[in-house]
């Protein structure tokens, strides 16, 4: 899964990296493009297009029906019950490639998020930074080692209703290094981005299978103790055209235009 | 002949034309320095050279201060030009003549008239309102008509702000986010601790389990809900088990707080509908200490400058604008945790620091609109040598010239300001609170008041005991002695044919006064409302205006209507310093950076000033001539 994940997050940097001259909202309107056609590609590889043909003329049909007989009730109401059975068949056959797109699409925007969703932080303010262990925290707190240019502004903070830990750091200067954790000989490190024009921002490096689905950007921790370690970054928002919004708006936005566009050119019945 | 006549009409034009624009392009700045005392300045000008400069290069003066000596009614006269009688403020706090019962004196809030029910909900139709209680126009009204640029930041009695195309933000009597002038609360898991309620803050009491505990922080009452229960939000608190040190996870925000530390602000959303409508506040936390009890304190919320619940600037963005550039601030009118530090809960040190908070947010704002300010008029008021005046006069003084030296500093910044008119004043002067009057309990032993149990003395709440039937006269306020009148009063005593006789009476009472303990006189000097002002809106206006000695103020007992056992206390609070008094000893100072032609300057001629600067006429009633 490790590798999978870092091969993925290897090609996303890539893209972003070749676009980083511009603003996000481009490199994430590429990705979104990307997207877009793929979705429509897989769309078309992956349902019945013959029949989805055959249903959306059937479709036509009965609305045309409905006009024609719009005072004829008996007719009328014959045609709304076909309409209705129509548009489930549709959505039945819709439904495949629904699930054959959500699984990669879900994947993809998950790994966007550590491109889109945060800021470094920033220069001389406090942030927290907080690990989770699978057992009762006792005992000292792990020691933490600081990249040049980090500082430790308060003593570590135990929390023993929840087994977590959480230290106060500040960035004196612009950093893209790494904390380093010494617990029980072991050495766990997470990596923290105090750079302007960092565009690759991890997120929480967990330690569970499970959870590492949901938390992709860095390999798994290794040490057993550890249930994961997450940095508190600042929010970020998307500036499209002067406008701050939520990248996933503008994600799916230009990824539906994308894909709308490219229906008639991949000759694909939606 | 002809030609005389065309020479002099042209003459007259590029006259009048010079003067148009030496007043558009003209650059006045105002400071208002709340409790500046001249008698302090005299003795330290050594330590504040800025100020020292501009008595030298300019002038100083006492200025003259209202009837009685207090914020709201000093500033009210600086904003309309008008005397207590003229803008209808009297006191911090005014009385309902049918109930007696006190109320605020600046703003007073209608709920809407009508609504809809929806299961618990009540959604209105019409928008209940503050309405500010100030009658008058203000200068910077006037000078908005005039399109002469303004811009007015915290004069008191300002809430809400008086409708005009001025920039202007209000300060002074706007309320904390629960709709009080401020009410803290304060978390501590220390059994010793037995108080729930005192003034101006709440106590909760929170139990710890494995270090963590949650604290619920009060919003506004839900307006949409029929029950009107209160809102809060809730706060997680992680203290270590060791290390003086706790983490605070709120909805949207975490940090960590060493012991002593305060947290920058925090923003919360107080959900009055789940999902449709919220209100947003501000506050800030302060980990007091965490072993062996945790003691947490927590602003009052302050009403959210981005985004706010109640108009606090006039355009309405402009709050959201001061907010955009210098960060969230304190909205709440009067911000110095002066209650905290009464109650105890606060040390002095912890209110110093607290305080500075308030100064420095403040002289941030002050640097800004100093930066951007171009033409016309800069009005900025200073709350801090008021309210730490409060706390530290006569036995701190080290303490008191550091913020002053702060404000010297601030005044220094506006004097750098090229081609600028510079006039800088205070409300008031300050003294010594040693002796607490009891008011009521002197009326009750004079015989004008009367209990129905005559042991049913040290009552704290407002006149539980008082026999209306009996009783002639009562106090409230911090300066305000009221007839109990028929016709006025429900169920008053004193008929109109006899309010001058009794009047008389109880001011000649008042000036025999003597201190039990001393043998001083307690009182310097007695206003009739009526003789003492020339406006006529008295609705709301004491019949007597008590002028206390220096040293001697009206107990907080009495200005909320109690009626103790003794008619004198000593003062044993934390606020140890005042001025609602004689108005003649407690003068405010009028500095400026030109000399001065008045000799006995007033309040009411600092509008005029302005005005005249500009070349504005006066408005209609407007009291007061130019200083120069
Ligand atoms: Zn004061």
């Amino acid at each position: 899964m490790d590798s999978f994940n870092a091969l993925i997050n290897a090609g996303l940097r890539a893209i972003a990296a070749a676009f980083s001259w511009g603003p996000p909202a481009l490199s994430l309107a590429v990705f979104a493009v990307l997207a877009g056609s793929g979705m429509i590609w897989a769309f078309r590889k992956t349902s019945d297009q013959a029949k989805l043909q055959a249903v959306k003329r059937k479709l036509y049909a009965y609305l045309l029906e409905l006009r024609v007989y719009s005072d004829e009730p008996s007719i009328t109401w014959r045609t709304q019950v076909s309409l209705l059975r129509a548009n489930l068949r549709y959505l039945g056959l819709a439904l495949r490639p629904a699930v054959w797109i959500a699984a990669p699409l879900a994947l993809l925007m998950i790994h966007l998020e550590s491109f889109y969703s945060r800021q470094p932080l920033a220069l001389d303010s406090d942030t927290v930074v907080t690990m989770r262990l699978r057992s009762p925290v006792d005992g000292a707190a792990p020691d933490l080692t600081l990249p040049p240019g980090v500082e430790l502004t308060a003593p570590p903070v135990r929390i023993v209703s929840r087994s977590e830990i959480s230290w106060r750091i500040r960035p004196r200067q612009a950093v893209s290094g790494e904390l380093q954790f010494r617990l029980g000989g072991q050495t766990v490190s997470m990596p923290i981005e105090a750079r302007r024009d960092a565009h690759f921002i991890p997120g929480r490096r967990v330690n569970s299978a499970l959870a590492v689905l949901w938390h992709p950007d860095s390999p798994r921790v290794a040490a057993s103790a550890v249930d994961w370690i997450d940095v508190r970054y600042p929010d970020s928002a998307i500036s499209v055209f002067g406008l701050e919004i939520n990248w996933i708006v503008w994600f799916l936005i230009v990824a539906m235009l994308a894909g709308l566009a490219l229906k008639k050119p991949m000759k694909v019945v939606l | 002949m002809k030609w005389l006549a065309l020479a002099s009409l042209l003459l007259l034009a590029t006259g009048c034309a010079h003067q148009t624009t030496q007043a558009a392009g003209r650059r006045l700045i105002v400071l208002g320095i709340d409790g500046m005392d001249p008698g302090f300045l005299e003795s330290h000008w050594q330590a504040l050279p800025n100020l020292n400069r501009l008595r030298q290069q300019g002038d100083f003066r006492r200025l003259a201060t209202t009837v009685p000596p207090q914020s709201p009614v000093a500033w009210s006269t600086v904003a309309t030009g008008l005397d207590p009688g003229g803008h209808g403020i009297f006191d911090f706090i005014h009385r309902d003549p049918v109930t007696r019962q006190p109320i605020s004196s600046m703003a007073e809030a209608t709920p809407p008239s009508h609504s809809l029910h929806i299961g618990p909900y009540l959604i209105p139709l019409t928008s209940g309102s503050v309405q500010a209680m100030r009658s008058g126009r203000t200068f910077w009204q006037i000078l908005a008509e005039r399109r002469i640029p303004a811009t007015v930041i915290r004069i008191p009695a300002n809430f809400p702000p008086a409708e005009c195309e001025a920039e202007s933000l209000a300060g002074m009597g706007t309320p904390d986010l629960t709709g009080t002038f401020g009410t803290f609360s304060f978390y501590t898991d220390d059994p010793a601790e037995k108080r729930s309620q005192v003034a101006g803050g709440h106590i909760a009491p929170i139990h710890l389990e494995n270090g963590s505990a949650t604290l619920q922080i009060e919003g506004p009452p839900n307006s949409l809900r029929k029950d009107q229960a209160q809102t809060a939000i809730d706060i997680r608190m992680h203290a270590d088990p060791a290390a003086p040190v706790a983490r605070f996870d709120l909805p949207d925000e975490q940090f960590v707080l060493r012991q002593g530390e305060w947290s920058d602000w925090q923003r919360a959303d107080f959900r009055l509908i789940p999902g449709l409508k919220s209100v947003s506040g501000i506050f800030r936390i302060y980990l007091q200490q965490v072993h062996p009890h945790v003691r947490v304190y927590v602003s009052p919320v302050n009403i959210d400058p981005a985004d706010p619940a109640m108009p606090i600037s006039t355009p309405s963005g402009f709050s959201r604008t001061l907010t955009g550039k210098l960060g969230s601030f304190y909205t709440q009118g009067i911000a110095e945790e002066t209650s905290a530090f009464r109650a105890g809960i606060l040390s002095k040190d912890e209110f110093l620091a607290q305080s500075r908070k308030v100064l420095t947010d403040n002289l941030r704002m002050f640097h800004y609109e100093l930066g951007r300010f171009s033409s016309g008029l800069l009005f900025y008021y200073f709350s801090s040598i008021d309210q730490n005046s409060h706390m530290l006069w006569g036995r701190y003084e080290e303490d008191l010239l550091d913020i002053y030296r702060q404000v010297d500093q601030a005044i220094g910044d506006a004097m750098r300001q090229p081609d600028t008119e510079l006039m800088i004043l205070s409300d008031h002067g300050f003294a010594r609170f040693d002796r607490a009057v009891h008011l009521n309990t002197w009326l009750m032993k004079e015989g004008l008041l009367t209990l129905d149990d005559a042991s049913n003395t040290g009552d704290t709440e407002g006149f539980a005991h008082v026999n209306w039937d009996k009783t002639q006269a009562y106090a409230l306020g911090l300066n305000g002695i009221y007839l109990n009148l028929y016709g006025r009063e429900s169920g008053g005593v004193v008929s109109l044919a006899d309010k001058q006789d009794l009047l008389d009476q109880i001011s000649a009472k008042l000036l025999e006064f003597r201190d039990p303990a001393t043998g001083e006189h307690v009182v310097d000097k007695v206003y009739f409302a009526e003789k003492t002002y020339q406006g006529r809106n008295l609705k709301h206006a004491p019949d007597l205006i008590v002028g206390f000695r220096r040293g001697y103020r009206a107990s907080w007992q009495t200005a909320l209507g109690a009626v103790p056992a003794a008619a004198i206390d000593d003062n044993t609070q934390a606020w140890i310093g005042d001025h609602c008094m004689a108005a003649d000893e407690v003068p405010g100072v009028l500095l400026s950076n030109r000399k001065f032609r008045a000799t006995q300057p007033q309040m009411v001629d600092v509008p005029a000033t302005i005005l005249s600067e500009f070349g504005v006429p006066r408005a209609a009633g407007m009291l007061g001539q130019t200083v120069f």
